[in-house]
């Protein structure tokens, strides 16, 4: 099961597809403070990294995916470039 | 745009269209050398026209389509499906260029790479490049640069002047690819994380995210919001490759650290092939003479060769050219009576001697046109840019597609109103009220789409009456003289547009009608005179569009019809009775025209007394859903006037069930439904009625005409369809009502082109077949039956 | 042909390619000639029997009739023309142009003509000298 869904605590486990894309935001939009580990994840859906991303979890553990480390996981934890910055239309 | 682009473009786009119909069609036909010819013309003319233009590849591109088919045509090769498949490519390609041309009037710098593999692949068969074309390329092209996009602004600049400066010291480039997902593509089960993730040589990714998020609660998962920026290494054909299932949705530019720099200044983008100002310089001496040696030679080369007949108009035109060659090399000759052999002897003295001075050096009247394309700056856009057209587009479609499109909505309505099956069954059998209501969204969407998708189609199908009215002149004209009458044609309103089956179904009712006219109706000159008219009868067709329907009227200042004439034969055909023989009004004795069995001219002409009588007229007409009226004017004139639907592509129709089995009647025709309780049924004479507001309506049990079993239980309340047909109301028994639809009717075929009840078949959201009911045929069959 | 010449010469192009027809009249046209236009060579034949012209600018490779027998035809008894042709074709192989030159052609350009070019050879051929 890609969602180990707690209380305030989730972990995203293996390939997150879009079949879960919807467990996932309903999951968030009802924690009042969700906590994210992406430790043992290998892949997010776009669908599942834009709820990440609109409701911004803190995430608990880093992934060991490098992908998602090295160009996913600055996006989720707020250092963000102007690549990622929630700005208006390219100047 | 500069004409002569103009009209390369206009002509590109026919020569291509006959390239690719050629080739396909020599992919059924192989080898048909008329084929090959043709197709061959038509990439010659091509290539020979875009020489014109500074598009060197695509000069080069056709010149290897054209080599491969020269080849074919010379039957040095059989073309196989593979090398079909390369020539279409590469016409594909020119295509996509040209729509770049009509826009940015010059090739995508992508051109050179582009084109560089299919020019290796229709080059192979012939085996290999060509070698004064290897020649010309000059080896490996040199990656296009192309100009940095706004959309470099959503990376760090920091990372970006890093970058440039390595490019700098590396003379190497990189690729950038800007990804924009479609909003529904989680739909169709792209995961543009995932392609991404698949970039090799990843150097970079920027994720942007909208401008501003919805709110949680209307935030919807299932819309894609993110785009992407790419920086990669990977070459520009793996890159074409991972996301070749989603060009539309990609942009691939190469930039090396120039571009990035000019980008990161904010100066204006340098084109990657800067503007070379051309000095045209002034036409020196030395080309005068070598156009004048050249003559020369050409006029050597004509007088000697074997078999050249040195003779008549051609030894005189050589005499000629040797005559103006020399008069421009400032030796003027006198050959006009030379020989052959004397000419050839003045050219060889020409020729040696040295280039002298021209006499009088021949001014260029006209420095030669930039035919090169402005230099403008444009939107970094794809090769094939979408946006753009090659000219001005016209498409000609075989109607089979448009019939086979329309075909298609009607099976999407169809698909579309099974949905509303599956909420009712979502709800009831599953009792899920929250899946039941998603369905019911879902299709209020697709609701949408399809009615804007039908209409589009509809659109497609309209054509202007004109189509209609084309073959009048000539029939008018053809029967005038064979009548001896003296008739001029007026058409109005042959713009009005219309369904093409409308048009196509209006044609034989509107021939039959001006045949009517011209034989029955209109004089012959000589009665026009006596009776006071103009000895040329004026026969008009005229169409207007009215709301949803196109009236078209076919009047003429004939004699006209006599009502008494009329009743009086109706009366002895046995059509009418005595009594209605003294009450029927002047309206009314008109319509008798329309009746099966009826014929007003005396003697049954050639013309349109063929046994098909303003009945059928009529009894067409309606089957298309439209009506025919008459008025006439004893004396003065005839008009006929049809009014149709404007389409008949969508019928809406009401579903009932009969006998357990269904089926539909036009929508138009209810009036309205009710339940009458057994009780409130009475009969008069042998007709059942039901009183309604005070009215008696006769009520017709449509299982007993139909022959087919009645299933109402003795009690039971009687469910009446109460229709309105030819202004009387009639109420249908049946068993059950059920929900209107939108069908595509489709005439009666095969077993059942004869059953005159029904007007066409319909095929309903589970897959049922629905018989429409021709309520005329079905109230004269109710008739018979009682 | 001087600049006082009273009628200016006629020219008859002769091409399939719309473009290339409407390339070569208007640099003609500009350098002062009067041009008409012909899609073939049986128009051109056509056209030929109606006016005299000074000069024809002819495609090789046309359908209906191509420039050969085009200029085949312009110099036979029928037409009888002797007014210089200029054959322009894409095709540069070894013996094209003698083909041009046997079918009754003056001179045998390769495609793309430069437009000085044609305006100086249709010059000089239409200058009004003996013969």
């Amino acid at each position: 099961m890609p969602l180990e869904l707690h209380d305030e605590t989730a972990n995203l486990v293996g390939v997150v597809t879009v079949d879960e894309v919807e467990q996932l935001a309903g999951w968030l939009r009802a924690a009042k403070r969700p906590k994210v580990s992406l430790r043992r994840c290998n892949h997010l859906h776009t669908g599942a990294l834009q709820a990440l991303l609109l409701f911004r979890p803190k995430i608990s553990s880093a992934p060991n995916d490098a992908f998602l480390a090295a160009q996913v996981l600055p996006l989720l934890t707020g250092s963000s470039g102007p690549a990622n910055k929630q700005g208006s239309d390219p100047p | 745009m500069n004409p002569l682009l103009a009209q390369f473009l206009a002509e590109a786009n026919d020569l291509l269209a006959q390239v690719d119909e050629g080739l396909l069609q020599l992919e059924r036909v192989p080898g048909d050398p008329e084929l090959v010819n043709e197709v061959f013309r038509a990439a010659h003319t091509f290539k020979g026209s875009s020489g014109l233009f500074d598009f060197p590849e695509l000069t080069r591109l056709t010149h290897a389509a054209e080599d491969l088919l020269d080849a074919v045509r010379g039957g040095r090769l059989t073309l196989d499906s593979g090398m079909t498949d390369d020539l279409l490519a590469a016409f594909d390609l020119i295509r996509g260029w040209l729509a770049h041309v009509t826009t940015h009037e010059r090739l995508p710098a992508s051109a050179g790479t582009d084109a560089a593999g299919l020019i290796t692949k229709l080059r192979a068969p012939l085996g290999g490049e060509a070698a004064p074309a290897a020649a010309r390329t000059a080896g490996v092209p040199a990656p296009v640069i192309d100009v940095a996009p706004d959309w470099l602004a959503w990376l760090d600049a920091e990372w970006l002047t890093e970058t440039a400066a390595w490019l700098a010291t590396t003379s190497s480039t990189l690729r950038f690819v800007w990804y924009t997902p479609d909003t529904d593509c989680f739909f169709r089960a792209e995961d543009p994380l995932h392609l991404v993730r698949q970039v090799p040589a990843l150097e970079k990714l920027g994720v942007v995210q909208p401008e501003a998020w919805p709110a949680p609660e209307d935030y919807d998962e299932y819309t894609c919001m993110l785009s992407f920026v790419v920086v990669t290494r990977a070459a520009m054909g793996e890159l074409n490759h991972l996301f070749r299932y989603v060009p539309d949705q990609i942009e691939i530019v190469e930039l090396d650290s120039d571009a990035i720099t000019r980008h990161l200044s904010g100066e204006p983008p340098l084109r990657a092939e800067e503007a070379v100002s051309v000095v045209v310089t002034a036409v020196i001496d030395s080309e005068v003479s070598a156009d004048a040696r050249a003559v020369l030679q050409a006029a050597h080369r004509a007088l000697t060769l074997e078999g050249a007949v040195a003779e008549g108009a051609r030894l005189r035109s050589v005499r000629h050219a040797v005559a103006a060659a020399a008069w421009a090399l400032g030796v003027p000759v006198d050959v006009a009576e030379s020989s052959p052999d004397e000419l050839i002897a003045t050219v060889v003295r020409l020729a040696g001697e040295a280039a002298p001075a021209p006499v009088a050096p021949i001014p260029a009247q006209l420095q030669t046109q930039a035919v090169a394309p402005h230099e403008e700056k444009e939107p970094v856009g794809r090769a094939d840019d979408p946006g753009g057209q090659v000219g001005t587009r016209v498409l000609k479609v075989d109607q089979e597609k448009v019939d086979r499109l329309m075909e298609l909505v009607g099976e999407l309505n169809v698909a579309k109103n099974g949905l509303t099956f599956l909420a009712d069954a979502a709800e009831e059998e599953f009792g899920s009220r929250v899946l039941s209501r998603r369905i019911k969204d879902q299709y209020a969407g697709l609701h949408r789409i399809a009615e804007e998708l039908q209409a589009a189609v509809m659109d497609v199908r309209m054509l202007p009456l004109s189509v209609a009215f084309g073959r009048f002149p000539r029939l008018v004209r053809d029967l005038s003289r064979r009548l001896g009458k003296t008739i001029e044609l007026v058409t109005e309103g042959e713009d009005t547009m219309a369904d093409k089956d409308v048009i196509e179904a209006l044609g034989d009712p509107l021939v039959h009608l001006v045949r009517n006219s011209l034989d029955h109706g209109i004089e012959t000159s000589d009665e026009r005179i006596a009776a006071g008219k103009h000895a040329a009868a004026k026969l008009t067709l005229a169409a207007v569009a009215d709301g949803d329907a196109v009236i078209v009227e076919v009047s003429d200042d004939g004699r006209g019809v006599d009502p008494e004439r009329v009743k009086r034969k109706a009366y002895e055909k046995g059509l009418i009775s005595e009594e209605e023989l003294e009450t029927l009004t002047e309206t009314e004795a008109v319509d008798l025209v329309f009746r099966p069995g009826f014929s007003t001219a005396d003697q049954v002409s050639d013309l349109s007394g063929r046994g098909v009588g303003m009945d059928a007229v009529r009894a067409s007409v309606e089957k298309l859903g439209g009506t025919v009226t008459m008025r006439s004017k004893f004396g003065h004139g005839t008009s006929t006037r049809l009014r149709l639907p404007l389409s008949m592509a969508v019928t809406q129709v009401m579903v009932f069930s009969v006998g357990g089995q269904r089926f539909g009647i036009p929508v138009d025709l209810v009036v309205e439904t009710v339940r009458v309780p057994a009780g409130e049924m009475s009969r008069v004479l042998h007709q059942e009625v039901v009183m309604m507001r005070g009215e008696v309506v006769p009520v017709i049990d449509l299982a007993r005409a139909l022959d087919m079993p009645s299933t109402l239980a003795e009690g039971a309340d009687r469910p009446i369809l109460v229709v309105s047909v030819n202004n009387q109301r009639v109420g249908l028994l049946v068993e059950q009502f059920h929900r209107e639809v939108d069908v595509i009717l489709k005439p009666m075929e095969g077993l059942l082109a004869y059953a005159d009840e029904f007007s066409g078949t319909a095929l309903l959201g589970d897959g049922l077949v629905l018989l429409v009911l021709n309520m005329k045929e079905v109230l004269g069959l109710a008739a018979r039956v009682a | 042909m001087t600049s006082d010449t009273a009628t200016r010469a006629r020219v008859l192009v002769v091409d399939d390619a719309a473009t290339v027809r409407l390339y070569h009249s208007s640099l003609l046209t500009g350098a002062g000639f009067e041009v008409s236009e012909a899609a073939n060579g049986l128009e051109a034949v056509e056209a030929a029997l109606v006016t005299d012209f000074d000069l024809f600018v002819v495609d090789v490779n046309m359908p209906k009739m191509n420039g050969y027998a085009c200029v085949e035809a312009l110099r036979s008894e029928n037409v009888g023309s002797a007014a210089p042709v200029v054959m322009i074709s894409t095709e540069d192989r070894p013996g094209d142009a003698d083909r041009a030159y046997l079918a009754g052609a003056n001179l045998y350009l390769v495609k793309p003509v430069n437009g000085d070019r044609l305006v100086r050879v249709a010059t000089m051929l239409t200058a009004e000298v003996a013969a």
